[in-house]
């Protein structure tokens, strides 16, 4: 051999230094034991020149070894063998802590290695031997031999080193572990919960906080708390003052705005204090209500606010089973329902059921009461089941009374949009009932049932529209309160009862009818509606018939309150043409009684109106005063100087269906002038005249065509 | 053929040897038994492909030693590519790479020869 390629002494010190270098420089840089363990291993065996190794480290539970690293050996072979930290060469590594050199005798439990000389250090966490390296068979070229004291030193100083690097990962795992089990924990609890540090910076937020503040975790982290909930001023109002006083403080049911969506919460801060109570932020949990609440709400559709909260109190209400008690029943129905929606679409029935139903129910709730069914158009609802108090059935009257008025608004309101009006009868009784959860296990109704309940609906069944029937056991109940008035009427025979029932009709505020307000609403209607097609049958129209209404009636003498309801008539006349300009009179007529009742017109003069519109049919038939003055108002323009414009109107108006000739034209008005007459003596007088005027005209005009068409 | 050498291959006339583990003595020993042969055969070039060794001792760098001077008898050549860093620092520090050459790829290796 050439002595230049000798390896000599130093460069095998050399490589010892580097290597213990490397894993030096190395040792921080692993994140995982198994890792840490096995590179130790190969650099061991590779800087000492053994020929293989392993790494045995104690298991968690006993005093025994388990195999961590190994490198260049029949793992197999060595199944079955116990390492036991305290026997053999490992307990005396135990007892003196130091490296041992040791040669492997047949009877050895490491005998199975196949393996003749053995160097074994201790692994130590402080001063607890948690593990051993064994570099086994030093090799040269001569063959294998036992490691010296040099190589004792080297495997000492990489075990040390590596017993640091060990404890520190296995601390850095420990941290980790205990991380992941608080973020898990956190994670999955259903409270929102977020951390802020010092700086008020937000460190922490769990999942449940991300989806009630509606951020992602990602936009809060890092964040300043001031920042994130900009919008919510009550919510860095308390961390601000949890950071003052450091204790914890809280609000209940606080409505907060969550990146856009509105959420009711529970909020509670604490302080965040290190070991030393020193504080080092803020943390802030938050319980969201907004599914307690949707249930709430969804709950609150079906029975009272009172019933809900008993129910989420008390679960045990949810059992099957009845007992007896006193309740009072409301029944309601929607009078003449059945043949109002025949003129309308599914679509709108429904609708209208929505309308109307919304508002009656909202009623209900405000007085306690419970909706027991809705049946159709009727509706069912419970005072004083499951609990009862000394105001139900005054409730259930307040109830009535108030579902009548809010429907006398909801119908103008109504009638503006040119719908039908509704009216409900209402009846109620008082008595004993059977209460309970009826039903199945999977579904169940809380409801009354019993005789007393028989009798309310019967009761409903007895009441007109817009009446509300009680028997004489509400009667009773409420009849000292001054806030009711009673009208007592015939007893009623009703189904399933062998005598007579006393009752007694509730009565109510009905508002007074108001012409001014009625000719607003008509007028308003009118524009709305009317067709724009129309050159002649306008508002202008109207509003004129209107006004030679009044000042005819003026003339002949009539009241102040016949003048009024010549107006309402006035108004009324024409409103057919909405609908069906052919027989606009009769539907005209139609409307006037539905609109008219609704708005608590006095039922005895609706047919007065009625037929004053009717009178208006050309050739027009009045058969008395106010019917001849709407007559003689409507054609009054037949007698004036504007004339010519409104003809043309009508001309215009009647072209949009047939095209007509001059001559036609003036034949039409000259028939038409020659047949009409005035009714009123204001109007033959004032206008007659003037009417005959136009007609020789018309009629010369006729002439004049006729002449010279003969002539041509 | 012991299980540390993987392959052997030639190109261009060179011996390219692949192996597969610690570079020991047993290792060092199972090269030397294949260059020694090829070398009665007339070849002079060899190259270790040492990708799969990632450990080696300075047992197995002397062995390759004894190898370089076998070569320099004849004139011959030895190289080695697809070597770990840590490998290429002990080749590095046990001198090896004064007397034979470290490639990073075949190719170039092959080229080099």
């Amino acid at each position: 051999m050439t002595k230049q390629f000798n390896i000599n002494e130093l460069q095998l010190k050399y490589l010892e230094l580097e290597t213990l270098l490397d894993i030096t420089n190395e040792l921080n840089s692993f994140e995982n034991v198994s890792v840490l363990l096995q590179e130790i291993l190969i650099k061991s065996c590779a800087v000492l020149n053994a020929s293989s190794g392993l790494i045995l480290m104690q298991n968690n539970n006993s005093d025994l070894f388990q195999i961590e690293a190994e490198f260049n050996i029949d793992v197999e072979a060595l199944k079955g063998i116990i390492f036991n930290k305290k026997k053999g060469f490992f307990n005396e590594v135990n007892q003196n802590r130091k490296p041992l050199a040791v040669e492997i005798s047949n009877d050895n439990f490491l005998a199975r290695t196949n393996c003749t000389f053995g160097l074994i250090a201790p692994l130590l966490d402080k001063k607890d031997l948690v593990g051993v390296i064994v570099l086994f068979d030093k090799e040269s070229r001569a063959g294998i031999s036992s490691f010296d004291d040099s190589d004792t030193n080297m495997l000492s100083a990489i075990a040390s080193q590596a017993g640091v690097a060990y404890n520190n990962i296995k601390l850095m795992e420990n941290i980790k572990e205990a991380k992941t089990f608080n973020d898990n924990i956190m994670q999955s609890i259903v409270t929102g919960v977020f951390t802020t540090n010092l700086m008020g910076e937000i460190s922490h937020v769990n999942r449940a906080a991300a989806a009630i503040i509606n951020l992602e975790r990602e936009m809060v982290i890092g964040n300043h708390y001031d920042y994130v909930f900009e919008s919510n001023e009550i919510i860095n109002q308390l961390i601000s003052k949890c950071e003052e006083i450091l204790a914890t403080i809280s609000e209940t049911q606080i409505q907060i705005d969550c990146n856009g969506k509105s959420t009711s919460v529970n909020i509670s801060v604490s302080p965040l204090l290190n070991d030393l109570n020193e504080p080092i932020g803020s943390v802030v949990a938050m319980e969201d209500l907004s599914n307690l609440d949707k249930l709430k709400s969804t709950f609150k559709k079906y029975v009272s606010k009172q019933i809900v909260d008993q129910l989420l109190e008390n679960d045990e209400m949810l059992n099957l089973g009845g007992q007896e008690q006193e309740a009072t029943i409301l029944f309601s129905d929607i009078r003449g329902f059945t043949s109002m929606s025949e003129t309308m679409t599914p679509t709108e029935v429904v609708e209208t059921l929505n309308d109307y139903f919304n508002l009656m129910i909202e009623i209900i709730f405000k007085y306690n009461g419970t909706l027991d069914k809705i049946i159709g158009d009727a509706l069912m609802v419970i005072y004083g089941a499951p609990n009862s108090t000394d105001k139900d059935t005054e409730n259930a009257v307040l109830t009535a009374i108030e579902m009548q008025e809010k429907l006398i608004e909801f119908n103008q309101l109504r009638i503006i949009n040119s719908k039908p009006p509704i009216t409900i009868g209402i009846g109620i009784n008082r008595g004993k009932v059977i209460s309970g959860n009826i039903g199945s296990r999977q579904q169940m109704n809380f409801t009354v049932i019993g005789d007393s309940v028989n009798l309310a609906s019967r009761l409903c069944s007895v009441a007109a529209s817009d009446e509300i029937i009680v028997s004489d056991a509400v009667w009773k109940q409420v009849k000292d309160n001054k806030l009711f008035k009673g009208k007592k009427l015939s007893p009623v025979k009703v189904k399933g009862k062998a005598k007579p029932i006393q009752i007694k009709e509730i009565l109510y505020h009905r508002p007074a009818f108001h012409y001014e307000q009625a000719f607003e609403k008509i007028e308003a209607f009118l524009i709305t509606h009317l067709p724009t097609k129309y050159t002649y049958h306008t508002i202008h129209h109207i509003r004129d018939v209107v006004e030679q209404a009044e000042k005819i009636a003026k003339k002949e003498k009539m009241s102040k309150a016949e003048i009024e309801d010549i107006k309402l008539a006035a108004w009324l006349h024409d409103v057919g043409y909405i609908w069906e300009p052919t027989r606009h009179e009769a539907r005209g007529a139609e409307y006037a009684t539905t609109v008219l009742t609704a708005l608590n017109f006095p039922k005895t003069k609706i047919n007065k109106i009625t037929g004053i519109i009717l009178a208006t049919k050309i050739p027009q038939s009045p058969k008395n005063i106010y019917e001849e003055i709407v007559c003689d108002a409507d054609l009054d323009y037949l007698g004036r100087e504007d004339y010519i414009v409104n003809s043309n109107n009508f001309l215009q108006e009647i072209q949009l269906n047939k095209k007509i000739t001059e001559l036609e034209w003036l034949s039409i008005q000259d028939k038409f002038l020659r047949a009409h007459h005035y009714f009123t003596t204001r109007s033959i007088n004032s206008r007659e005249a003037k009417k005959q005027e136009r007609l020789k005209m018309i009629q010369e005009q006729i002439k004049t065509i006729k002449n010279g068409t003969s002539r041509t | 053929m012991s299980s540390f050498i993987k392959s052997t291959k030639e190109a261009n006339q060179i011996v390219i040897i692949e192996t597969d583990g610690y570079l020991n003595n047993e290792g060092g020993e199972a090269i030397s038994a294949i260059c020694y042969e090829k070398i009665k055969g007339g070849q002079h070039k060899f190259l270790i492909n040492m990708a799969g060794t990632k450990v080696v001792n300075s047992i197995g760098v002397s062995i390759l030693i004894e190898i370089i001077e076998k070569l320099q008898e004849v004139d011959g050549k030895i190289g080695y590519y697809n070597l770990a860093p840590i490998v290429a620092k002990t080749f590095n520090i046990m001198g090896l790479t004064k007397y034979s050459t470290v490639f990073a790829t075949e190719e170039e290796a092959v080229g080099a020869l």
